[in-house]
């Protein structure tokens, strides 16, 4: 019996493996944690599949990568609408499909959203560097984006052959008319920014740009005003108001660089010397994953207590109980 | 300059910043050190991970098992039974990195970004007058006449952040506005007063005096030193820069491509924190 394996025909515009939780205990190093942006439509595939939720699977980004499958098994698309294909028939996403060794797998590009995953059965059993298959592409750890005639070795799968689904009302909501509503919270340094610039912040309407990937998603919008602390500070800090003597970068983190705001996300850098006055809730950040660049994101404040009621829902949708039999 | 207690800033619902002081020296970063030490020899099963800085540290941690209130408690208590004295030795490799100062590449890198900006003064040039320094001969004597500190570490993967052990060593510089696009794998550049090595060719922001072609990092961990990390540096080790010319510059090259390079690594080495500190307020005493 051979292992079974995927082998790339197209690579798509930047497929990646990824797992979860990411690469933990490595940022103290530089290493980002990585890991799959939209992390609810992540486990909902791989649930579909009948592998622990966590378990590496493919991360689409835009336009989809073309595969076949060398062996039978099970897969499942969720995210992003790229419109999936089996052999140049469509097939349904949110749903488990079983495949057949030597058939073909295309996504085209994202309809709604920005980010699709490929989960299949046993999942993807690229080497895990620093404890995670989670690829970080810019720097190369843990591998990089798929390229044509790549071969990608599956695990074991004990998955009995079930087919599930996801229903509508079950799947993560695309924004309504291109404008995302996210969670976040005020800090580490708002206490830089002038008090009518935070309110500013979360009443104004910010638009996602084009420069905006993994690495960060870029923001346009009103400027920002600062607070003394920012404007009469130690020489150490730097000289413009929104340099601060370098400090840890979290996760989510609306870095504002000059009068830009970068949201920091999953292959963002770990450290800076920029203030990060808010920070997007943990539990909203798969919707970064799915705006794409032109659209509309407004922030809305919450608390560390709302912060926690959506961590709970988050991982109530990402279970196998959103899972229907068919 | 230092607090007498730690600030605490929330970063959302799983990170925590700690504020130890405001202002960037060997005093405030060791205690940063120290205290991180401490933080995980408590074994804390709610914390995921931690990034020492310069002044202060990212704690990375599961809100499910502890609150921030309990979290921020229990880092408080940890740090009144550590105190802010400065005292005791600590194991600290010393690591020889050999630099070609204002070589081509260096140079090269410079004169794309002045072919985009014009008006801005060659790197080395700015350096020099912005520490009253005659010429070049005399910066690359300043950057090489002192042990390093390795403050923190992060950014991107292997890029480290280095403070000057020597009082009289002391380099200042602005950071480039705008950012490099692109900065040579290798680049021994310095930006506020400390020096860094760019692990990767990427964007960057300090001013260019020189470069090396020892990895500090090598994703593949195809070289010795770096079979337990691709990262070469560690926070409280000490780097020390050794001018080559480039020949030497070629021969280490040829080792790397090979795959028989060997750092200069010393890691028998203990650090005397308040020797160094007596030594380094004398150093400053005859500066002035």
């Amino acid at each position: 019996m051979t292992t079974a394996q995927i082998t790339v025909l197209k690579p798509g515009l930047e497929t990646t493996v990824q797992e979860l939780p990411g690469r933990i205990g490595y940022l103290g190093q530089g290493f980002p944690i990585s890991g799959p942006f939209d992390a609810r439509s992540f486990r909902l595939a791989n649930l579909l599949v009948g592998n622990r939720r966590d378990t590496a699977a493919l991360e689409c980004q835009f336009l989809g990568p073309k595969l076949r499958f060398e062996s039978a098994g099970l897969i499942a698309i969720t995210g992003a609408d790229m419109r999936p294909k089996l052999d140049d028939t469509p097939i349904p996403m949110w749903t488990t499909i079983a495949i057949a060794a030597g058939q073909t797998l295309e996504l085209s590009a994202a309809l709604t959203g920005a980010r699709s995953y490929i989960a299949v059965s046993g999942g993807i059993a690229t080497p895990p560097v620093l404890g995670s298959r989670a690829v970080f592409h810019m720097a190369g750890v843990g591998g990089s984006a798929l390229k044509r005639d790549d071969v990608l070795q599956l695990g074991e799968s004990d998955a009995g052959g079930t087919i599930l689904h996801v229903a509508q009302e079950r799947r993560p909501m695309m924004a309504a008319n291109g404008i995302w509503q996210i969670e976040a919270l005020a800090g580490p340094n708002d206490d830089w920014l002038d008090p009518a610039s935070v309110d500013t912040f979360f009443a104004a309407e910010w638009k996602v740009q084009a420069k905006s990937n993994r690495t960060g998603i870029r923001l346009t919008g009103p400027e920002f005003a600062f607070s003394a602390r920012a404007l009469d500070k130690d020489d150490a800090h730097g000289s413009h108001p929104s340099n601060i003597i370098d400090h840890g970068y979290p996760l989510g983190a609306v870095n504002l660089a000059g009068q830009t705001p970068i949201i920091l996300v999953f292959d963002s850098p770990s450290t800076g010397g920029f203030i990060n006055p808010f920070t997007v809730a943990s539990a909203a950040l798969w919707k970064l994953g799915q705006a794409r660049p032109g659209e509309t994101l407004r922030f809305c404040r919450i608390d560390r207590d709302q912060a926690a009621r959506l961590r709970a829902e988050f991982n109530a949708m990402s279970s196998p109980e959103v899972l229907d039999r068919v | 300059m230092l607090h007498d207690s730690p600030k605490f800033y929330p970063g959302g619902d799983r990170a925590i910043e700690v504020e130890i002081g405001d202002g960037m020296d060997f005093t405030v970063n060791f205690i940063v050190h120290r205290l991180v030490a401490a933080v995980r020899e408590a074994g804390i099963a709610a914390i995921e991970d931690i990034i020492p800085e310069l002044a202060s540290f990212q704690v990375n941690y599961d809100p499910d098992r502890m609150t921030y209130e309990d979290l921020t408690a229990e880092i408080g208590r940890i740090h009144a039974a550590v105190g802010s004295g400065v005292q005791g030795s600590l194991p600290s490799r010393l690591i020889s990195i050999p630099v070609a100062y204002f070589d081509p590449q260096t140079t090269k890198c410079i004169d794309d970004y002045c072919g985009t900006y014009p008006e801005k003064q060659p790197d080395p040039e700015l350096v020099c007058a912005a520490n009253d320094l005659p010429d070049r001969a005399s910066l690359m004597r300043r950057h090489s006449q002192t042990e390093y500190w390795v403050a923190a570490l992060g950014f991107w993967p292997g890029l480290c952040s280095l403070l000057p052990l020597d009082p009289q060593a002391r380099i200042v510089a602005p950071k480039y506005n705008p950012p490099r696009t692109w900065t040579p794998k290798g680049a021994v550049a310095i930006g506020g007063a400390l020096t860094c090595i760019y692990p990767d060719r990427t964007p960057g922001g300090y001013q260019l005096i020189g470069h090396t072609p020892a990895p500090i990092y090598d994703g593949t961990q195809r070289l010795f030193d770096f079979r337990d990390s691709p990262a070469l540096f560690k926070a409280g080790d000490r780097v020390r820069f050794v001018p080559v010319t480039l020949e030497e510059y070629a021969h280490v090259e040829a080792n790397v491509a090979e795959g028989t390079f060997r750092h200069d690594i010393v890691d028998y080495q203990v650090f005397a924190v308040d020797r160094y500190l007596e030594w380094s307020a004398a150093r400053s005493g005859k500066a002035k």
